[in-house]
């Protein structure tokens, strides 16, 4: 076994939105358009697979997936097929294992591939899917699977403990839908105002139609590769992978961690542990990726990650911190909020947004980023991972 | 099988809400015996002294098997309150109500999120007292050789206290 460094050589999405697909079909396209983003590479060149997607169970009947997808793309995997479940997290969590393995020399060139397929015949049964991505005996019953009544609560808690405003809520949502404007792929191309998001219907006050993600169909793919076979297989920077963590509590309704519900410390040591394993600092990176489900969430990721100090959230979004230009541009691709959220794609496609502005390539580019982070929360804020991304490797 | 509810037109299987309460397929089936009896319980171990909740068959701190059964407060105090109005799945009627509980300083479980029921929109009020609140919930059969036999089932939330 051996000590590499991996490196995310190509990566790419299909078209998220309201699809009219399967979720093998969405999986086929966004192998090709990543296999796309480099010349050259060839599904040949891939000996490992991992699928990340948790509905695919129950919204497309199929379990054992990852041999049927490893089909379906045309990958004959010697070193890994697997699928990893954890929701809004699969695609990070898949990428964090795809290291490891490069790292060690279990494999040599892994696809990432995540793809969810949430509209189906009978849409409203996706209602009653999330009671069972959350404590399914406990929280699901009591109110915590529909994601927006647990993020209200969040989000008044952290109005009343430290004074965010519904206007500051309204940034977030504005600047992201701003930066989608520059993603043809993200479920939408719109300019948001605030008369939008004064006119919309409630969802759970405070939070309104535009404070909250939509449920999208979609997927994504990311190949991640050895050192040496990557600069075989390409004349780009590499961006190497530096580290995350996870952090995980159970049962969200009873064990809560934090004080409030503003505070959420496994974040803050989700954050502690994967800089301290990445080498970098908050200071360190030049552009993020954070679940922003809801726009409360990335008010208080912002802090929890260390971009602004703990209550400041609110006013560092308003401020223009968030944006091209501010002190640390987030969602510069528009986010879960503009993007879309097909659970198991999206860290896939939040690490795809940070590999192509490290190589310079990205729409909203963020001159000269050398570092960038993505960070997933998951299954009502249960847990909270983070990946690195760096154009050197930790040394 | 008769009684199935996905084949009487109510709902898939793996839909349903809630987890099937009797003994044959769940250890813990006395918290919902006590729900019956109007006690909010869980475990406690004798080796350790932790209280968790949910209730468990180990103990989560120090693996011990060796717990008893303790009596949680019945009663809250209501820290914030929520109402949702859209995308309520079909089971519930907008909005549906729910409120972060705080229980008082002396309960080994310090805070809960809870479904209120019996509760009118803007009846509740930050700061409200709330109960434990036990409702029935759609029987569910299991196989029993080669019949299958109703089992009923409760679950719980909470309710403004009555004045």
């Amino acid at each position: 076994m051996g000590n590499f460094n991996a490196c995310v050589i190509a990566g790419g999405q299909c078209k998220w939105g309201v699809r009219e697909a399967s979720y093998v079909d969405l999986i086929q396209e966004a192998a090709k358009a990543c296999v796309d983003d480099l010349p050259g590479l060839k599904p040949s060149n891939i000996d490992g697979l991992i699928f990340a997607s948790t509905f695919v169970g129950r919204r497309s009947t199929q379990v054992n997936t990852a041999p049927v997808v490893a089909e379906r793309v045309g990958l004959k995997p010697t070193s890994i097929c697997t699928r990893v479940d954890v929701l809004c997290a699969g695609g990070s969590t898949g990428i964090l294992l795809a290291q490891g393995l490069v790292e060690s020399g279990m494999a040599e060139v892994v696809m990432v591939l995540g793809s969810e397929k949430l509209y189906t015949p009978e849409r409203w049964q996706i209602q009653y899917d999330e009671m069972s991505a959350v404590d399914h005996e406990w929280d699901g019953p009591n109110g915590i699977g529909p994601p927006p009544v647990w993020f209200s609560v969040q989000a008044q808690e952290h109005m009343k403990t430290y004074g965010t405003t519904k206007e500051q809520l309204a940034a977030v949502s504005i600047t992201n839908y701003k930066h989608g404007l520059m993603n043809p792929k993200g479920h939408f191309q719109k300019e948001l105002t605030m008369k939008d998001i004064e006119e919309a219907p409630v969802i759970a006050a405070p939070l309104g139609l535009f404070d909250c993600c939509p449920l999208t169909d979609g997927a994504a793919a990311m190949v991640i590769a050895r050192e040496d076979i990557a600069k075989d297989l390409t004349d780009r920077p590499l961006v190497y992978l530096r580290g995350g963590a996870q952090v995980s509590i159970h049962s969200a309704g009873a064990n809560w961690p934090g004080k409030t519900m503003g505070d959420w410390p496994h974040l803050k040591l989700a954050a502690e542990k994967a800089y301290e394993r990445s080498g970098l600092t908050p200071k360190d990176i030049d552009v993020a990726q954070t679940h922003d489900c809801f726009s409360i969430s990335e008010i208080i990721e912002v802090e929890e990650l260390g971009f602004c100090e703990k209550g400041e959230g609110g006013p560092f979004c308003e401020a223009g911190e968030i944006t091209i230009g501010g002190k640390i541009p987030i969602n510069t691709d528009g986010g879960l909020i503009s993007s879309g959220h097909p659970f198991g794609a999206t860290g896939i496609r939040m690490g795809t947004e940070i590999f192509k502005q490290l190589q310079g390539r990205a729409a909203n580019q963020v001159e000269g980023a050398k570092f960038g982070l993505t960070h997933n929360l998951s299954g009502g804020n249960v847990e909270h991972t983070i990946v690195t991304y760096g154009l050197e490797p930790k040394k | 099988m008769k009684g199935i509810p996905f084949l009487e037109g109510k709902y898939s299987p793996t839909l349903d809400l809630y987890p099937i309460e009797c003994k044959e397929f769940n250890r813990i089936y006395w918290f919902y015996d006590n729900l019956r009896e109007g006690r909010f319980t869980t475990t406690k171990c004798k080796a350790c002294g932790k209280v968790s909740f949910p209730p468990r068959v180990i103990c989560p701190e120090c693996y011990s098997d060796d717990l008893e059964v303790v009596d949680l407060p019945t009663k809250g105090k209501v820290i914030t309150i929520v109402e949702k109005w859209g995308g309520v799945p079909i089971q519930y009627k907008p909005p549906m109500i729910g409120a972060w509980i705080e229980f008082p300083d002396d309960s080994p479980v310090k805070h809960y999120f809870s479904l209120l029921y019996d509760c009118e929109k803007g009846q509740v009020q930050e700061g409200d007292e709330v109960e434990l609140y036990v409702f029935d919930v759609s029987p569910h059969p299991i196989d029993k050789g080669r019949e299958s036999i109703m089992k009923e089932r409760v679950f719980f939330g909470f309710a403004p206290v009555k004045k």
